[in-house]
């Protein structure tokens, strides 16, 4: 049994002792005023949550501000979380709200670092694939990127959620409050439409 | 055979289309060429990752949720809850009615002081904020400390009325709402609080 210390230290002194718990009973201790346990849970599902944004805004600055502020709210809400669906869906639905009013309000736009994306794209690259092949992937990825962002909204949040979060179409529908139908129909439209603009 | 729907054309990309369905593709090839459309975008779309952020960049992440979840101001709720009155749902109850009198209060208070006999008389050019410290005044209009018939009549109210019965019934909480009323109690109103609360806490442990 894996025995690990938390330390979360928003109020002195305070400490979270935890042996694997669920997040199920991390989100009883932070309800019942310990904010430690929230820190567990924030390390457990930041990745996800940051990635999640980045596919919206396709900047690392502006992921990292929306993420922060998924998590905020999330901290918010707590109380408002009923167990029905696991903590993971119920952030990717903030995620998914925060990052849609976002994009309304702001264009997508490629941040100082997307360059720097695009250098990243092309530098996974296996011993055989020559640097041309490489910043001709980059580009691509650039390219894909650039489309996905010209989605109209529920496409685009099917997309994501279906393709990079792996999620069920039934998990999806719950989270945009939609039908399995049209999800699906959702996921084939934004893949339509993408290969239109991608040509 | 008609041509595969929208629908299962995704679930033909996904590997999860019955077989009978799916053979339909051999025979058609307009739904060939959607199927082909829909398979090459989603492979486009699948092979653009997200790069990971560093190590350092999480830390600094971690630590910015912990400074943002810090200054979140705890809820009446929370103050209640931390301070181990969770099981007293009369007592907050009664803490709720006072606070809801005296917010109540202040505002009936603020309004026959301002229109009163000292107040600037309607469209008047000196209108506006009224100066005057209310806080002293308000307070023991609205509460008299010693009667004991309006406590009776505050705990008698609270005592079968849950928090989300007085939620719904339109008594809402702000944030500071609890603490200021309990900061500009007297301090027989603090006893007789404390009073209530330690015999609501008592019954609720027998």
């Amino acid at each position: 049994m894996v025995t690990r210390t938390w330390q979360w230290t928003a109020e002195p002194g305070c400490k979270v002792t935890v042996t694997n718990p669920t997040d199920a009973e991390l989100v009883e201790t932070c309800l019942e005023g310990n904010r430690d346990a929230f820190g567990v849970l924030v390390e457990r599902h930041q990745h996800h949550v940051y990635k999640l944004c980045y596919r919206f805004v396709g900047n690392h600055e502006d992921a990292s501000d929306l993420a922060q502020d998924v998590f905020i709210r999330a901290y918010r809400g707590l109380k408002n979380f009923k167990g029905q669906a696991s903590l993971g869906t119920w952030l990717y639905r903030i995620g998914v709200n925060v990052c849609l009013n976002r994009v309304a309000s702001k264009t997508p736009k490629p941040g100082p670092l997307d360059a720097l994306l695009l250098n990243n794209d092309a530098r996974v690259t296996s011993t055989e694939e020559s640097a041309s092949d490489a910043l001709l992937r980059g580009e691509r990825a650039g390219q894909v990127r650039a489309a996905i962002a010209k989605l109209p909204r529920k496409q685009r949040a099917t997309l994501i959620l279906r393709v990079y979060h792996e999620l069920p179409h039934e998990e999806i529908a719950g989270i945009l409050g939609s039908s399995v139908g049209a999800v699906k129909a959702n996921f084939f439209h934004a893949l339509n439409n993408l290969k239109k603009l991608l040509q | 055979m008609s041509h595969l729907s929208r629908s299962e054309i995704v679930d033909l990309v996904e590997e999860t289309l019955p077989q009978e369905r799916a053979a339909h593709l051999e025979l058609c090839a307009a739904c060939r060429d959607e199927f082909e459309t829909i398979r090459a975008a989603l492979r486009d779309v699948a092979a653009v990752d997200v790069p990971d952020p560093s190590p350092l960049f999480w830390e600094h992440f971690q630590a910015r949720v912990r400074d943002g979840v810090a200054k979140t101001p705890r809820s009446a709720w929370d103050w209640i809850r931390v301070r181990g009155f969770a099981p007293l749902p009369a007592a907050l109850v009664a803490v709720l009615v006072v606070g809801f009198a005296i917010s109540s209060g202040l505002m009936r208070g603020r309004s026959a002081l301002v229109t009163g006999p000292g107040a600037p008389a309607a469209g008047s050019s000196t209108a506006g904020p009224a100066t005057i410290d209310l806080q002293d005044q308000e307070i023991s209009a609205v509460l008299d400390a010693g009667d004991a018939e309006v406590w009776a009549v505050l705990t008698d109210a609270a005592a079968d009325v849950g928090f989300e019965d007085a939620h719904a019934a339109g008594m809402q909480v702000y944030p500071a709402t609890i603490d200021r009323a309990v900061q500009n109690m007297s301090p027989d109103e603090r006893n007789e609080l404390g009073r209530l609360l330690q015999s609501e806490l008592k019954r609720s442990m027998d």
